[in-house]
């Protein structure tokens, strides 16, 4: 059965939904767990809530060529979003090594970044406006192709790469004048 | 508010299989949906707005049928 098949029929019975829980919860639930920084139950109770809002709102569901989970994406994006705005204090989310290091070669930063410079770096990553910070994130650290970005945005794919790119030289350009 | 930090501490950044199967479960999520869409169905003379009204609307009918 399609993809498309399997959304028409959980629009008219929701028993279906469970095939598409089935198909999409290990990758919704592996983003959210990178995005909250390994926080099991926290990332379980956000996918939880993604397909709760995806199961309600399922009717208005518009197949436009785009693969479903683009669409689930885009919920769990803002899912966890919102998570971070009501959490009063800061939420530390650990960034891997090598993560930040192909963030700073692409920003033509540096090739090899000691720890200080990554600290450094991932400070001026925290001083960014939060939906820079979410590009940089899901591209570098959620390691999501230019296409996927572009899914969850609604945009075309130059789009997404144009504004990564912008970020970039923006973060290259401070990363030199601090030097 | 979100802050990145450097994974010094090697901490898992992906889930475990078990993590996974620990955290997946359909019956709860259905569960969860059904009691969220199955809400709100107090009937109307609880709600105090609903209550509000009719007890308006009775208050108007009552004035106009005295007045007549």
């Amino acid at each position: 059965m399609t993809e498309s098949e399997i959304v028409a029929m959980a629009k008219k019975d929701k028993v279906y939904f469970g095939e598409l829980y089935d198909r999409y919860f290990e990758q919704i639930f592996r983003f959210s767990f990178k995005r909250l920084g390994g926080m099991e139950d926290v990332a379980g109770d956000v996918t939880q809530q993604v397909f709760i809002k995806a199961m309600a709102n399922l009717s208005k569901y518009e197949d436009r060529g785009l693969p479903f989970s683009s669409w689930l994406y885009r919920i769990a994006q803002n899912e966890v979003s919102m998570f971070f705005r009501k959490k009063k204090k800061n939420y530390t989310v650990p960034v891997d090594e090598n993560r930040i290091q192909d963030l700073a070669s692409e920003a033509k930063v540096s090739t090899y970044m000691s720890m200080d410079d990554q600290s450094q770096l991932v400070e001026m990553l925290n001083e960014l406006e939060s939906d820079h910070l979410d590009l940089i994130e899901l591209r570098f650290f959620q390691e999501l192709s230019f296409k996927e970005i572009a899914e969850i945005y609604g945009i075309t794919e130059a789009n997404a790469k144009m504004r990564t790119y912008r970020i970039l030289e923006r973060i290259g350009k401070k990363w030199n004048s601090s030097k | 508010m979100r802050k990145f930090s450097v994974n010094t501490d090697k901490k898992k950044t992906t889930p475990t299989d078990e993590q996974i199967k620990r955290q997946k479960d359909f019956a709860r999520l259905h569960h969860e949906y059904e009691n969220l869409t199955k809400r709100g169905k107090k009937p109307l003379y609880k709600d105090p707005k609903l209550f509000m009204l009719l007890f308006i609307i009775g208050l108007v009918l009552f004035l106009m049928f005295m007045e007549s």
